[in-house]
């Protein structure tokens, strides 16, 4: 059996203990960020928590096939996950943040379309690329239909490969992870900048219009920190490859909930840090 | 009125030049090799298959062009700040990322492939010197573009992101649209270009990859020119869609029902580029058919 075909037999398990450990330490650092930081700082960390975990969450829909999908021996986009995911969900947070001021909702909702609008456009492209420029079908190796369009799979499997292309379920996947990447990363920017609007003219001592420049930046460096965190965290738990939600690795999800809530929680507690001390 | 028509040249701009970054920056990685295909480029000497083959694969895509986009966009930042003019502060600022390119290209390549000298493959002096300047060349495109789009966005359509930031993230995502919709074209189409039209590379045939040319044998250059008539060009056009449509819907619907007109507007995009996706996925099964006779389940 090849590398490709080689189904991961171990790094499936859930393992109880270690996300009851997991949730201890999210508990931990959660009282640590209240023991600082008991107002802003906590709901700033609860924001960046909820935002890490929808990235996390997301990176598991997005179909990426690494390198067999370059030579079309598996499905997927030709690329890295984490490296797709960030992508996707930057694109999200630029438009995000350029919403910042129509409120919580809607810059997190402009966020996540704009990640989805980055992803459909990439699928659908890839599909492209795939039919007109090199003539193969789009085909799953994971499922022998197509769940959402029924269209059977097999004999759309060219010999000697594990699938190629996109099928319509991992296109839905793409767009669904990028729009979850996308509102995250603008759900962490937007709790860590009203945090720092709030807290940096008092630490700096600068009148609130000059520490707006800073504070925007500092927000948006570490929602970028933050998107390739739980995306590389994501891109482990599914072992580097996913053809999207009917993926059998597609279960793993919880296990990478908690580990992208306690990344995020760290990584946001030390963003709070630089203003709670 | 006037706002938005400026609003509007200045989102055709950024489009344009998107699509010429994400056309190079393709181009470049092809002729680096930084794809995924890069594995088949590594593996082929421990095949048996010498080949003179440009391999600069230390990092994805995504994360080097993040890195060279953030650096000149940085430096053109540094350089406006010292009142320098800020197409010039541009250009300087590019030139010093792409030596940067430069020094990465050269010792990755020579950290690859000194690392398969075990399998006989040699290091090709004149493939360094002829392969980095053109890919040099590339990355020069690429950055540039991707670093005026950001200036743009920033000076003229007001995006809260310093230039750096900004040169982070939309190289990120440069790296990403280039790396997903090019690779299976340089991949499948260029290096496999021995195995059969409309269909995958069998697995069995992996490191196979095609080392001869016309005349003598393949180098990078060669791998360049040909894929950039599709890969290249489809990247460029995915990466300029993707800017061109993120930053209309926001300067033409944004004010519109306080935010959610830019919302509706970006639903309704996903929704037409679903349909035109679908349609390309089923009139390939149709006019392709399929490789096998399906099995009917008793």
């Amino acid at each position: 059996m090849s590398a490709v075909a080689a189904k991961p037999q171990a790094g499936g398990a859930m393992n109880p203990t270690a996300m009851a450990v997991g949730v201890v330490m999210l508990l931990i650092i959660l009282a640590l960020c209240w023991y600082v930081s008991p107002g802003a700082g906590l709901m700033a960390l609860v924001g960046v928590i909820i935002g890490g975990v929808l990235i996390g969450f997301g990176t598991h829909f997005v179909p990426v096939g690494g390198a067999p999908a370059a030579m079309g021996q598996a499905p997927g986009i030709a690329t890295g996950v984490a490296m797709l995911a960030a992508g996707a969900g930057l694109a999200g947070l630029f438009g995000g943040a350029w919403a910042a001021e129509q409120g919580l909702v809607v810059a997190t909702i402009t966020g996540g379309v704009g990640g989805g609008l980055m992803m459909a456009i990439t699928c659908m492209m890839v599909n492209f690329v795939y039919v007109f420029g090199m003539g193969i079908p789009a085909a799953s190796g994971k499922v022998l239909y197509d769940p959402i369009t029924g269209d059977s799979q097999k004999e759309f499997k060219s010999q000697g490969t594990e699938g190629h292309g996109l099928p319509f379920v991992s296109f839905v996947g793409g767009v669904i992870g990028g729009f979850l990447a996308g509102a995250g990363g603008t759900i962490i920017y937007l709790q860590l900048l009203s945090l720092y609007e709030a807290t940096l003219p008092a630490v700096m001592g600068l009148p609130p219009a000059q520490v707006i420049p800073i504070a925007v930046a500092a927000a948006g460096m570490f929602a970028v920190g933050l998107f390739l965190v739980n995306a590389v965290l994501t891109a482990y738990n599914i072992t580097g490859t996913i053809e999207g939600p009917h993926d059998p690795k597609f279960k793993r999800w919880p296990r990478a909930i908690v580990a992208s809530a306690v990344a995020s929680a760290l990584c946001g507690f030390v963003a709070i840090l630089i203003v709670a001390i | 009125m006037e706002q938005i028509v400026f609003g509007i040249g200045i989102t055709a701009l950024t489009g344009a030049l998107a699509t010429i970054a994400g056309s190079a920056e393709d181009t470049e990685s092809n002729i680096g090799s930084q794809g995924d295909p890069n594995s088949q480029v590594q593996l082929a000497p421990q095949m048996g298959f010498v080949h003179r083959i440009f391999n600069k694969a230390i990092a994805g895509e995504p994360p080097a062009y993040g890195l060279w986009c953030a650096l000149g966009a940085g430096l053109a930042w540094a350089f406006m700040a010292m009142q320098i003019n800020a197409v010039l502060a541009i250009v300087l600022g590019c030139v010093l990322a792409v030596l940067v390119q430069g020094v990465y290209a050269t010792t990755a390549y020579l950290g690859r492939t000194a690392s398969l000298a075990k399998f006989g493959q040699p290091v090709y002096v004149d493939i360094l010197k002829s392969m980095t300047s053109v890919t040099m060349a590339h990355a020069f495109i690429a950055i540039f573009c991707t670093v005026t789009l950001c200036h743009l966005i920033n000076g003229a359509l007001g995006h809260p992101f310093p230039l750096p930031l900004l040169g982070l993230i939309w190289g990120i995502a440069l790296g990403a649209a280039g790396s997903a919709t090019g690779n299976p074209y340089y991949g499948k189409e260029r290096q496999y270009q021995n195995q059969k039209f409309g269909a995958g590379v069998p697995i069995s045939a992996s490191g196979n990859i095609v080392r001869y040319a016309e005349a003598g044998e393949r180098n990078s250059l060669d791998n360049g020119w040909f894929t950039a008539k599709i890969g290249g060009s489809a990247s460029g056009v995915c990466f300029g869609l993707i800017v061109f449509l993120e930053i209309w819907r926001t300067i033409l619907f944004e004010k519109i029902s306080a935010g959610w007109g830019a919302i509706i507007v970006g639903i309704l995009m996903i929704l037409i580029f679903t349909v035109i996706d679908r349609y390309i996925e089923v009139w390939a099964r149709k006019n392709y058919g399929p490789y096998t006779e399906a099995k009917v389940a008793s």
